[in-house]
Formats: C-alpha cells, sequence, structure tokens
C-alpha cells in the first residue's frame, strides 16, 4: 500500500480561518479577564499601593468610595470579578465530569450565587458610602 | 481515518486529564497553575467581601482589622495574592491569545515573558508591602 502523503496547511492564517466558532462562554471569560487586568492594576494600585500603610483608615474609605468615579469603577470590578470567578468554577467543575441534570443544577445555583454575591457586593458599595 | 475521528474514539478520562500530573509539558503545568490560582481567588473574593462588611460595623471596628492586616503574617499574604493575581491574569492573557487562534506558535515565548512579568510585579509588590 502506497503511502500517501496529505499536504496540509498549519501555518497560523490557516488555523485562523478553521478555529472551532467561539462560545459564549469562552467570549465572556476572555472579555471579563481583559477588563479585570485593567480594573485590578487600577484597584491594587489605588487602593493599595499609593496608600501609607497599604489600606486606608475608616474615613479615608468612606471618603474615597464617595467619589462616583471609584464608585462605579469598584462595581464594575465587582461584576466581572463574580462573573469570571463562578464562570471559572463552572469550568473547572466541567472538567471534573459534572454532566447532566446535575450540572444544570449546579450551573442555576451558581448563576443565584453570582448574582447574590453581586447585589450584596454593590449593597455594601453603597452602604459604605452613603449610611456611613 | 481523519484526527478528528481518532479524536472521538479516545476514552472519556474519569478524572480530569489536569489533575495527572505525569508526563506533562509546561503548557499544562501553566494550565493547572491557571485553574488553582483562579480557584484560591474566588475563595479570596468572598473572604474579602467579609472583610470589607466589617466597614458596616463603624470606625473602631475597621481601624482594628487595619492595625491587625499590618503585621508580617498578613503582608505575607498580601504578597502571595499580588503573585496569585498577577500569575492568572498574565497567563489568562496568553490563554486567551493562543485559545482565539493568535500567536499559537509562541506560546512557551509567551509563558515564559509572562513568568518574568509575574517575577517582576512580586518583585516590586514585595518591596512596596514589606519594606
Amino acid at each position: 500500500m502506497a503511502t500517501q502523503i496529505i499536504k496540509e496547511d498549519f501555518s497560523e492564517a490557516s488555523r485562523w480561518r478553521r478555529r472551532p466558532r467561539p462560545t459564549f462562554a469562552w467570549l465572556a471569560q476572555v472579555v471579563s479577564g481583559v477588563l479585570l487586568l485593567v480594573l485590578l492594576t487600577v484597584h491594587m494600585v489605588a487602593q493599595h499601593f499609593v496608600v501609607e500603610g497599604g489600606l486606608r483608615t475608616y474615613a479615608d474609605v468612606v471618603a474615597w468610595i464617595r467619589n462616583p468615579i471609584v464608585f462605579a469603577t469598584e462595581a464594575l470590578l465587582l461584576i466581572c470579578v463574580t462573573w469570571h470567578g463562578i464562570a471559572g468554577v463552572h469550568a473547572v467543575l466541567l472538567d471534573l465530569g459534572l454532566r447532566g441534570r446535575a450540572e444544570r443544577i449546579v450551573a442555576r445555583a451558581l448563576l443565584d450565587l453570582a448574582v447574590a454575591t453581586i447585589l450584596y457586593g454593590l449593597w455594601l458599595l453603597y452602604a459604605i458610602a452613603f449610611r456611613s | 481515518m481523519t484526527q478528528a475521528r481518532r479524536h472521538d474514539r479516545r476514552p472519556q478520562p474519569r478524572r480530569p486529564r489536569w489533575l495527572d500530573p505525569r508526563g506533562r509539558h509546561l503548557g499544562t503545568w501553566a494550565f493547572v497553575a491557571n485553574r488553582l490560582t483562579g480557584l484560591g481567588l474566588v475563595a479570596y473574593l468572598y473572604l474579602h467581601l467579609v472583610i470589607l462588611s466589617t466597614l458596616l460595623r463603624g470606625p473602631e471596628a475597621w481601624d482594628g482589622l487595619v492595625e491587625l492586616f499590618r503585621r508580617p503574617v498578613f503582608l505575607t499574604f498580601d504578597l502571595l495574592l499580588v503573585a496569585g493575581l498577577a500569575f492568572h491574569g498574565l497567563n489568562g492573557l496568553r490563554v486567551a491569545l493562543v485559545g482565539s487562534g493568535l500567536l499559537v506558535d509562541w506560546h512557551r515565548a509567551l509563558l515564559v515573558a509572562a513568568g518574568i512579568l509575574v517575577g517582576l510585579v512580586t518583585l516590586v509588590a514585595a518591596v512596596r508591602i514589606l519594606a
């Protein structure tokens, strides 16, 4: 039997054209991840690295969070980090072999947890800024 | 037989392949580390929310906690956190690029670059936090 040599184009451009269609979960994880790189860098520098001693006192925290730009940035960070983290946990559970009805129940529970986390975090931000 | 059909005939692993360290390449170790740092960071997210909730108990509670967190053991934990964040973020960027079909041939170089950057970020953080 003669050996047949099949020439295939494995160039990067070719792979890019033939790539599998990205899922919503993958795209959401990439977008939230890139946003987090920016938001967390801003958070770590502004909240910790430029602050004397690394942590603000109570009065300074309240004054800082009352700034509308800071409030909005922290709220966006909360939403992105919760989505990214919970979706990551879901991906790990899929890796562990979670399938079928159990997967649907766990996915629903994780979604509820994400919503609850975001709602609590937003309320906490509001309470710190305006009820302290 | 095509590559896809050969792939379909493989028996499904009973446990995730990334939990098995035998014969793994550098990229797989990076994947495992990304998963583990990710899980650690999710745990820290909830710990962070619990800690921030102390602000609701007023200035004395919060300022007392701030004093506690300035102890060396907590500062070391902060440094570990920065290193974990830097690794997860930079390696995650590499995974996003390669997974999207971009710079696939450079994935090892990207991992090395990410490792160097993580080292630099951790070094700067160590000087800032522990000095």
